[in-house]
Formats: structure tokens, sequence, C-alpha cells
């Protein structure tokens, strides 16, 4: 009974507890000057407020913290300065090369992605009967586990056993070339890694496409054809402009993700000769070499290097992201 | 009034079922919490207490476990030991909950981590209850004292070892047989291993290595399989060298000793007498082995390869290094308390009954009371022709010099030197001097604390 009791009073207490907090915050703002609309909705999403500031805010700080200490789980943290990140450029071994791989791997398989994706939506923008089923079968990567996929993955690219190598038995032999041993030979990793993350991201990103294709106005596309468009012209002067806004979420969403790879490189487990991606490298520090203020160094470069990437793109975008409001200068 | 009222109701509602589809999720870590802060409250009344064993054991293993929890609970009238199993990132899974408070109470451990934990300080001084124990398994002078030095910091003791596996040479004897040689004895040394190796690696047209018309891409046989296993750290001790000095100072790796060490196994690596690294990946290490590809196997003591396949098998212990020096690398398991467990007492003679318990299920105990002959026997009958040379083994088993930063030291032995020498063919003489100063560079910046 006692437990019960614990349990009860905990699950009772932490509720009545965010409803208070959450109405004192209301009288704050109201006596702060909001209207009592206002006032209300804040006070309603103070529970995501919480939560995010005890979650994501908090831990956010502290790892920034950390990041200037040594901290292996036990113990107090040892304040050492910027000793992590000048061990980090200047001794650690693995850093810059993980930097580079995942620099890399981030710039092919972009591209990739974006452009197979954006002709496989304009393929599946066609009115053709069972035209709803293939878009589904193309969504299908989009919402398999991750893991799972991965492990399937490590299967599918074994290089004596695996179906892709048996599949492309033929090609190997027609231009002469030894069956690629893929996570085993560092120079084929990389393509490995691309090829599954092509894979997994098309489907999200075609359907994202496809929207934007069926918002463009066809009066547009009438327009061309009266003077005389043929159908490159079309796409490359009314489908890219009027899709702009969208590739450029997707690049800036995908370019975010492909950097933080790190689910299907940790159950793939490549051979260590191919390098680390960062990620791995913040994980393997972290937890199996226990130095946690090394690891959220690490992290932080890496969130300092996508915030970077992700400014300069948004630094492009007048040159190349049409929005239906612009007013042409 | 009547709108306020029901705003006030609208968000104790919405609290509360937020609540309730976020605590649904929870409940399992709450549970942990849960018991241990009631239980520490019954302690007092005479009840057992409950201890949280955390193990690695997969479902057979856990089961095996189990059997062996059941007995010593139904002797003891202190503690009730429940079994944790997770076999699924262990290592990550018992950090975290060691860091927080909700921890096992006693936990496996690999010899690695033991040496991280202890010099931490998350496992319990356990130096002292020892001292002042009679039990059994708490007689330090009986163990092995390789195997209690990943359990030490400077004279302290923080756990205690379950088992210390020496590598050992399993031999298929029936391609010994076939080729007409004899079986491993105290005089093997590389050379004659090495010999052996030749003599039992055949290709299609029965050729061995050296001989007229030996094909290397046609080898159906072959006599030993490497692959980073065995560690290389193994033949640089029996060549007299050591790869981390004993007062943690420097790696030593670039001595004469060691050198020809690292290319003799360069050597092995690159020669026909063992398969190339991705036949191994794709046929399986062992598997070649239980399928008679590979003649001779280097694997651990607990290893079932010397009865649980369909030839005449057995295991031998190691050749000697050149100068006949014999060393074998051992691998250590042990157990250790949590040091922010609530029932210190009755960890402590819970850690000592599993101990002991442990010394007589797996193969081999690291106590030279338990290293008798007809004792093991009757504990591992399937291994008997296997275990006079086990016994022999622990004699010049040690393990790698653990310390505090061990992984650091570990990941650039492995990354930087191990993986080209073993998957690219990489030359030990050019990669050496360049990874040593890397690798005393770790030591320096750790081991000065």
């Amino acid at each position: 009974m006692d437990r019960y009791l614990d349990t009860f009073g905990r699950w009772f207490l932490t509720p009545l507890l965010l409803a208070l907090v959450s109405f004192i915050f209301y009288f704050i703002l109201r006596k702060a000057g909001l209207r009592q609309r206002q006032a209300t909705g804040f006070a309603l999403i103070t529970p995501w407020i919480v939560g995010f500031l005890i979650f994501t805010a908090y831990p956010l700080i502290y790892s920034l913290y950390l990041s200037f200490t040594e901290y292996s789980l036990f113990g107090e943290p040892r304040w050492v300065g910027l000793d992590n990140y000048i061990r980090l450029f200047t001794q650690s071994v693995e850093f810059w090369p993980s930097v580079r791989l995942t620099l890399l791997y981030a710039a092919l398989t972009l591209p990739i992605g974006v452009t197979g994706a954006l002709l496989m939506a304009i393929l599946l923008n066609n009115k053709i009967k069972g035209i709803g089923i293939y878009r589904t079968i193309y969504y299908l990567p989009a919402i398999l586990p991750e893991v799972a996929v991965a492990l399937l993955w490590r299967w599918m690219f074994n290089s004596e056993s695996g179906l892709l190598n048996y599949v492309l038995k033929p090609l190997f032999s027609l231009f002469g070339v030894d069956k690629p041993n893929w996570f085993g030979d560092p120079d084929y990793v990389l393509p490995a890694f691309i090829i599954m993350s092509v894979w997994g991201i098309f489907g999200t990103n075609t359907v994202i496409f496809l929207a934007g294709l069926q918002g463009i106005p066809k009066n547009l596309y009438e327009a061309a054809e009266i003077d005389g468009a043929g159908p490159i012209r079309k796409f490359w002067h009314i489908t890219i402009p009027q899709l702009s806004p969208i590739i450029f979420l997707q690049v800036i969403m995908g370019m975010i993700s492909a950097l933080q790879i790190f689910t299907v490189a940790m159950f793939v487990r490549p051979t260590s000769a191919a390098g680390k991606f960062m990620n791995q490298l913040v994980y393997e520090k972290g937890f199996t070499q226990l130095h946690m203020g090394e690891a959220s160094a690490i992290a932080w470069v890496l969130f300092i290097l996508i915030l970077i990437l992700t400014l300069l793109v948004f630094r492009s975008s007048p040159a190349w992201v049409h929005y239906e409001s612009e007013v042409k200068r | 009034m009547k709108k306020k009222l029901s705003q006030a109701f609208v968000l104790l509602l919405v609290f509360t079922l937020v609540l309730a589809a976020c605590s649904s999720g929870g409940t399992g870590s709450f549970g942990g919490v849960e018991s241990s802060g009631i239980e520490a409250k019954s302690e007092g009344n005479g009840e057992k207490t409950t201890i949280r064993l955390a193990t690695w054991a997969g479902a057979e293993e856990a089961k095996e476990l189990q059997a062996i929890l059941d007995e010593l609970n139904a002797k003891s009238d202190t503690y009730e030991i429940v079994q944790d199993s997770n076999p699924a990132e262990y290592d990550t899974r018992l950090l975290t909950q060691l860091s927080g408070e909700s921890g096992p109470d006693l936990f496996w451990v690999s010899a690695q981590r033991a040496a991280q934990l202890s010099a931490r300080g998350a496992m319990l001084d356990i130096t002292d209850r020892l001292s002042s124990s009679d039990h059994i398994a708490g007689d330090l002078s009986d163990y092995y004292p390789s195997s209690l030095e990943p359990f030490k910091v400077g004279e302290k003791i923080y756990g205690l070892p379950w088992l210390q596996q020496p590598v050992m040479l399993y031999v298929n004897k029936d391609l010994f047989d076939k080729a007409g040689l004899k079986y491993p004895d105290d005089s093997w040394t590389w050379e004659t291993f090495m010999d052996a190796a030749r003599k039992l690696t055949v290709d299609q047209n029965g050729k061995h290595p050296g001989e007229e018309g030996f094909d290397a891409n046609n080898i159906k046989q072959w006599g030993f399989t490497i692959n980073g296993w065995p560690p290389v750290q193994m033949f640089i001790w029996q060549n007299g060298g050591e790869v981390i000095s004993p007062d943690f100072s420097s790696s030593p790796i670039d001595t004469p000793e060691a050198m020809e060490a690292f290319k003799f196994y360069s050597e092995l690596i690159n020669s026909p007498v063992t398969p190339s690294q991705q036949t191994i990946r794709d046929r399986g290490f062992d598997a070649m082995y239980k399928k008679q590809e590979v003649a001779m196997f280097m694997g651990g003591a607990a290893d079932s390869l010397d009865w649980d396949v369909d030839f005449n098998s057995q295991a031998f212990p190691v050749p000697a290094g050149p100068d006949g020096k014999r060393v074998t690398f051992t691998d250590i398991l042990g157990m250790g308390i949590n040091a922010k467990t609530k029932h210190p007492d009755a960890a402590f003679e819970a850690l000592l009954d599993l101990t002991d318990a442990i010394h007589h299920w797996k193969i081999m105990p690291p106590r030279k009371s338990l290293a008798e002959l007809e004792t093991l026997k009757e504990l591992q009958p399937k291994k008997a022709h296997s275990l006079q040379a086990i016994i022999d083994s622990m004699e010049f088993g040690i393990a790698y010099r653990y310390f505090e930063n061990y992984p650091d030291w570990d990941n650039i032995f492995w990354t930087q030197l191990m993986d080209p020498i073993v998957n690219a063919g990489a030359d030990p003489e050019k990669l050496v001097p360049k990874v040593k100063s890397q690798l005393d560079e770790v030591l320096r910046n750790y081991t000065r604390k």
C-alpha cells in the first residue's frame, strides 16, 4: 500500500504543481499588461516551457559548461578551460579526419538526395492509374525504424552473401572489378553510407516536393507553352523557381540531419580505418573513454559547424530562392 | 466567476492528461527508484534486503545464473539477489545507472571497466571488509595476483574477479594426425608453431606453402587464423617486451623485442598459412575452425571449441616465445559493489557468496585452491581433456596493464596501429615510431594525477 501512495502522490502532485506554476505565470503576465487571451495562451503552454527548460535548455547550457571541464560521470567536473578544445584541434588524431568524413558525407549525400527526390516527384506527379500506390511505396522507407533498417543494410551489404553484391555481380564482371567489401574497405564505406541515406530520405523528400509541385499554378505552364517553351525550359524557368522555397527547406533540413549521422554508423560498424563520424566520436569519447568534457566539446564544435553552414545557405538564398510575396527589385 | 472556474478546471484536466500520457512511458525508470527506496525502510525488521545484480547474461546464461541465485537466496537470511540482465549496450546502461541514484547494488564488470570505475570512485572500497572477513572467497592470497590487478588502485581493492580465462591453442587433432604432426607440447616456440602451420596449410592440389606449384589463391585448409585476435600484446610479452611500462610512463613498443613481435604478427597476417581478412569476415572467425577449414585456433579457455565440434579437438598451452618464455593473455571478468549502494553490508555478503558460486560454475576460476584437476573435472566434464593445459596456463597468464584511462590508450593502439597492420597490410616498422609518440602522450596526460 505504501508504494502505491508514493506513486499516486507523485503522479498527482506533479500536475498540481504545474497547474500552480501556470496560474502564477498567468497572473504575472496579466500584471505585466498582457490581455486575458494572450496571458491564457502563454499560461497553457507552461508544461511545454517547463519541459523545454528542464530537458533541453538546461542540458544544453550544462553541456557547454562541461565542455570546459574534465568530467567522467563520477565525481565532480574539473575545470580545464579551453584545454579540451585546444587538444581537439591540435593533438587529437581522430578529430580532423572525422570532420572531413562528416562534411564529405553531407556534401555528397545532399545533392544526390535532393536532386533524385525532385526528379522522382516530377515522375510521381502524373495522374496515371495507381499513382497513389507508387507514392505510398516510395514513402515507406521513412516510416521504418532506423535501427532495424541499419541491421538489414549490414546484411545486404555483406560482400560475400549480401543481396547487393549478388545482384550487381554481372556488372562487376563486366567492368572486371572485384566485389567491393562495402563496410570493410575504407574506400567503399562512404559510398555505402550515401546509398543508405539516399534510400532513407528519398521518400520524405519526394512527398514534400510532390506537394510543392502540385501547388504550382497551371497557368504559368500554359503561358510558357504559348510562348513556345519546351519541357526543359519550363522545368528550369518555372518549376525550379517555384519550388525553390521547398528546395531551400530540404537543403537546410537535409544538411542538418546528414551532419548528425549516428544511428546507422553505430549499428553498421564500418571498419575503423574509414574514420568515424563526429557524433560517433562524441559517443565514444563520452561513454567508452569517460571523457564527458571532451565529448561535449566535440558536440559543440559540431553545433557551431552546422550553424555556420546553415547561415551560409541562408545568406545565399536571395540569389536563388523566389518567394511569391517578393517584389522584384 | 464561472469563466474563471471553468478555466481552472480546463487547466487541471489538461495537465493531468499530459502527465498521464508522459508517465506511462516513464514508469519503468521510476519503478527502480521506488523499490530500493521502499526496501531500505524494511531492512531494520530483519527482513531480507533486496540486492539488485546487473549482468550482461544472455537468455541461456541468465537461466543458469538464476538457478545459482535461487540456491544462494534460499541459503541466506540476509539478502535476496535479484537479477537484472541486459546483454545489449550493457556498458552504457551500467555507467548511466551508476552515475545516477538508482543504480544496481552489485554488477558484473569487465577488467577494463573495473580499472576505470575503481579509479573514479564508482565502486565500493572493500579492502577493509575483505581483510576482516573469513569467507573463503575473501582470501586474497588464494587468487592469482594478475586477476586482482584490474580491481586494485594502489593498495586498495574495489571488486573481485570471478573468471580469468587464459588464451589456449585449440588444435584439430584429426588434421594433425593426417599431416603426421605431433601435438603441441612445452617445447613449442614461434618457429615450431609456424612450421606446423605451414605443414597444415594445403591448397587444392595438396601442396604446402614453399613447395613448387603452391597456389596461394586456391587454399582449401589453413594452418591458423588471425584477425587482430589473439592480441599482439601476447606475442610481445612472449618475446620479453612490453606495451605499457610498469610505471605507466611510456609505451615501449619500439624496443627490439616488441618490434620482432610486431613483425611476427604482421608475417602471420600476410602469410598464406592464415586466411585473408575478407575470408575471415565472410566465413566467420571461429566458424572456420569448427568447419575444419582452419587447423589451429587461439581462443579463450572457456570456449567450447574443444568439445562442441565434430572432430577431435583439444586445447593446449600457447607456444612460447623464441627464448622459451611462456606467457599467455588472460581475460578477466569480475563483480563490484556500487559505491552509492544503500546496503553495503548485505551487498558485500552477497558479493562473496556469489563470487564463490560463479567460481564453481565458470571456467577458469581465478583461485589457486580451485585449480585442482579432479575438482575441475567434476565441474567441467566436457573439457576434461583440456583441463590440465588450462590449469598450467594459469601460471603464466597475465592481463593488460589496465589503468584509469586505458580506453584512450587502447583506442589509439587499435585505430592507429593494429587496424592498419591487420586490415591494410601496413608495415609495423613505419607505423610504430609515429604511434609510439601518440601513446606516450596519452600516458603522460592522464596518469600524471
